[in-house]
């Protein structure tokens, strides 16, 4: 018997764990190191980076109450990291006008701020962005793939 | 890599659907002299705005190549356009 199926027997002993707890020790005692660290591999492991932006918007109801439109639009999201990139070169003056028409607007942003590795962080949050709108005759879907 | 080749779909009113298959590789090969032309004042216009032309020539590479796997498919009763870019 090694050290810690006696670790586990003796804590089932003194109480300080239920016997299923004991069981399910044990069964992940038996499984050995090397399921526990590919579980724990898939756990902690690294989400495979979204390719690309869909959005997908299915009317059911077309013009005159009859047929039906679908649009279907997937846009790579190196598409989307390269359009920030060229945000980046946008001119100075020209990001002061932009700053000061938002500002206008009531948008209160500084352009100028933004750098590109924040554009790409914003980019790459976009994976967990999911948007759904339901109607009763139009579902609007956004979503990264 | 940039797009090489793009499908177009489109649906007439007798419902028919024509696809072309354009290759794009023939356009960039017809739009290279003019580019070679053009770089020179596109260097001096981007110098004028302050922008480093290497990096914006860069970037609008990297743009143009990461059109690859753009898929507009648009439909309704009486219409259909698809757009693909490989």
């Amino acid at each position: 018997m090694n050290e810690d199926r006696r670790q586990i027997l003796e804590m089932l002993s003194t109480g300080k764990i239920t016997t299923d707890e004991a069981e399910r020790l044990l069964a992940a005692m038996e499984k050995g190191p090397a399921a526990s660290t590919a579980g724990e591999a898939s756990d902690t492991g690294t989400k495979t980076p979204p390719k690309y932006l869909r959005v997908v918007v299915q009317d059911e109801q077309g013009k005159n109450g009859r047929g039906h439109t679908q649009v279907n639009v997937r846009v790579p999201m190196q598409l989307l990291r390269a359009g920030v990139k060229l945000a980046g070169l946008i001119p100075a003056p020209a990001l002061a006008h932009a700053n000061e028409a938002m500002h206008e607007q009531g948008i209160q942003l500084d352009l100028s701020q933004l750098k590109p590795e924040n554009l790409e962080e914003l980019v790459n949050q976009l994976s967990d962005l999911t948007v759904d709108v339901d109607d009763d005759h139009t579902k609007v879907r956004v979503f990264c793939e | 890599m940039i797009p090489w080749m793009m499908v177009v779909g489109i649906r007439n009113r007798k419902h028919r659907v024509f696809r072309v298959w354009v290759p794009i590789f023939l356009l960039w090969l017809l739009l290279l002299p003019l580019v070679l032309v053009l770089l020179p004042l596109a260097f001096i216009a981007l110098a004028v705005m302050r922008v480093n032309p290497f990096r914006a020539i860069r970037t609008g590479w990297q743009l143009l190549a990461s059109l690859r796997g753009t898929h507009i498919e648009v439909q309704d009763e009486n219409a259909f356009v698809l757009v693909h870019i490989y």
